[in-house]
């Protein structure tokens, strides 16, 4: 390598303060709002004056924001399920298919990733207005699916490009029809790309603010609509707690497809 | 009846023909290897027997019976692929079982299989290991071992050793034919390497632009290759441009340059008198010496442009008078070699019935 760590010298500490104060810029945010939720403030004031479980319990006291978590929970796992079988489907016939506009479909596929998400909110608003689709589940799960969709596709059409269609075709000689053959050795062998397509589908639906604030109505709200629509009434620290325990659920996902690509590759 | 029979197979993507028009019978038991360059056709054909490419025109027949209209998982073929193909999830004893299991048969039953399979490519012992952690000719066995567990009449390889080293290669090569003989299973085998093809086959089919240019053992290709391709493909050759005198009865009498004539070599391709053809010569047919070698064969002027010792061979190349680059293979200690050098002038000689004439 040209430039080596070790031969560095000096610059090796600058090197690890850019580190250090772009890590920190980039946790500490987390850090301040995991501090406030265990606060004894009611004020949000920082460094907390003292500790407490408080804001914990009144969140699971509180059957509404229970009920948004459980929204949230349910609607994500709709969307991941969804999005994981209409992914595989797809890059089924992104990656194997013969056929012509097949790059211009992929891209096409993707086209989500860029859009803003608030045009396509509107837009969704604007139809399901139409179709009597806002403030219900299904309208729920169809705009997350439209936003999952692209990070699923993009981790399934990967690992099956990782993976050699002549095992496939392997299978099939060996007298397994071409469906038994993609359900019991494509997709075993492929399962790290479904496994990253669901996690990567649940927590877009999971903690995606834009669309659901569009889609909701006073009865149905996901836990990310609750926060904000409690931010706007009163600053209470339980909005903290509640944070807390989504970002919690989101790095818990990210740590499980770290240690399972890390025992992947082992 | 033949075992297996191709008939007039066609295969065209859009407006390019990838198999012109391939017949071949092969026997049951028989070892035919297609030999040919990439691109002449030899893996579509054997891709279209696997059911992975459906002919735009022509037959296949196993024992009587068409085959075109089965698809590839009934068809009760194994084929050991170019790539490594084992399933990466399944251990080597559970990648063997796979055929069996989808079949259907009884626990007890797939298990002595297993047992018979790897004691056959010798991997005993092996049965729990996963394909990543065996070397690439380990993997290639066990694929062979997975391909012939369900007793297919016939199994197909597609360049199986070009993936691993030479040394290796020749290794699983004696493999695959003791594992032929112990079996007595059809196998088709696709390669580009002549000298694979020799070692293994009985009988080899050079392919050639989407046609079969010629059927033959071995030594029939190398003894009497029908076209110069098959002449260039099968063996080294050297090539000297000649005219035409007289043809008949399949021998021709040549001229080459403005002095040399030569007569009764036997020619292919029917070529007219007064036309342009290419005399063929095998390297280690022509003798070497300075000044004329002698009465009753032909000779050629040449000059020594390089000499490369080689073991139990003498390399020499030489420029022919009328410029075209010739090689002389010599065994070690040949008289005459010893004190050669780059610039001599010399002799070759050959005997006009063992060499041929391909009309251009």
């Amino acid at each position: 390598m040209l430039l080596n760590f070790d031969r560095l010298g000096g610059w090796k500490w600058i090197l690890l303060g850019i580190t250090g104060l772009t890590s920190a810029f980039l946790i500490l945010p987390i850090v301040f709002i995991a501090a406030l939720s265990f606060g004894s403030s009611q004020w949000l004031i920082f460094p907390p004056p003292g500790w407490t479980l408080k804001w914990y319990a009144m969140f699971f006291a509180d059957p509404r924001w229970l009920e948004a978590a459980g929204t949230s929970f349910y609607i994500a796992a709709i969307v991941t399920v969804l999005s994981v079988l209409i992914g595989l489907v797809a890059s089924f016939g992104l990656v194997h298919g013969r056929f012509i506009g097949k790059e211009g479909l992929r891209a096409l596929f993707l086209t989500p990733m860029i859009l803003p998400v608030v045009v396509l909110a509107v837009a969704l608003y604007a139809f399901f207005l139409r179709i009597g689709l806002n403030g219900t589940v299904t309208g729920f799960v169809i705009a997350h699916l439209v936003v999952a969709l692209p990070f699923s596709i993009l981790s399934i059409t990967n690992a099956l490009e990782g993976f050699d269609k002549s095992i496939e075709d392997a299978a099939v000689l060996c007298g397994a029809s071409p469906l038994e053959a993609k359900l019991r050795i494509t997709l075993p062998s492929i399962s790290h790309g479904l496994f990253s397509a669901a996690v990567f589908s649940f927590l877009t639906s999971w903690d995606e603010v834009v669309l659901a604030i569009f889609m909701a109505s006073p009865t149905l709200q996901t836990l990310p609509v609750k926060i904000w629509a409690t931010l706007r009434q009163d600053l209470t620290p339980v909005i903290a707690a509640a944070s807390t325990l989504l970002i919690v659920v989101t790095i818990a996902l990210m740590l499980l497809v770290a240690l399972l690509r890390k025992g992947l590759k082992s | 009846m033949s075992f297996l029979q191709i008939r007039a197979l066609r295969k065209d993507y859009g407006i390019v023909t990838a198999v012109r028009d391939v017949n071949l019978t092969v026997e049951r038991g028989e070892f035919m290897t297609f030999l040919g360059p990439s691109g002449s056709g030899k893996s579509t054909t054997l891709y279209i027997l696997a059911g992975f490419e459906n002919p735009t025109a022509g037959d296949i027949l196993l024992d009587g019976e068409s085959l075109i209209s089965t698809p590839s998982h009934k068809r009760n073929i194994g084929m050991v692929f170019q790539r490594y193909t084992l399933f990466p999830h399944l251990s080597v004893g559970e990648n063997i079982a796979f055929p069996l299991k989808v079949r259907r048969l009884p626990k007890a039953e797939i298990d002595a299989k297993v047992k018979k399979m790897l004691k056959l490519v010798r991997l005993e012992g092996f049965e729990d290991r996963k394909p990543a952690q065996m070397s690439g000719g380990q993997q290639q066995r066990v694929a062979l071992a997975r391909a012939l567990a369900y007793d297919p009449p016939v199994l197909l390889m597609d360049e199986p050793l070009s993936a691993l080293d030479k040394k290796l290669r020749e290794e699983i090569q004696h493999e695959i034919r003791r594992i032929h003989q112990e079996t007595e299973v059809t196998i088709l085998y696709v390669t580009h390497d002549q000298e694979e093809a020799l070692r293994l086959s009985d009988r080899i089919a050079v392919f050639s632009r989407g046609v079969i240019d010629q059927i033959g053992t071995g030594p029939e290709l190398y003894a009497n290759p029908a076209t110069r391709f098959v002449a260039e493909f099968v063996g080294d050759s050297d090539f000297v441009d000649c005219r035409i005198l007289s043809a008949q009865n399949g021998r021709a009498d040549i001229s080459i340059g403005s002095s040399l004539t030569i007569r009764g070599v036997p020619m292919h391709g029917g070529g007219a008198a007064g036309g342009m053809a290419a005399l063929m010569l095998r390297p280690e047919r022509l003798s070497l010496a300075r000044g004329s070698v002698g009465e009753g064969t032909a000779n050629l002027a040449a000059t020594v442009t390089d000499i490369a010792f080689l073991g139990s061979n003498i390399h020499v190349a030489a420029a022919a008078e009328t410029g075209e680059a010739l090689s002389v293979r010599l065994p070690f200690g040949h008289e005459a070699a010893s004190s050669l050098a780059r610039g001599d002038m010399v002799s070759l000689g050959f005997d006009p019935a063992s060499a041929h004439v391909f009309s251009a």
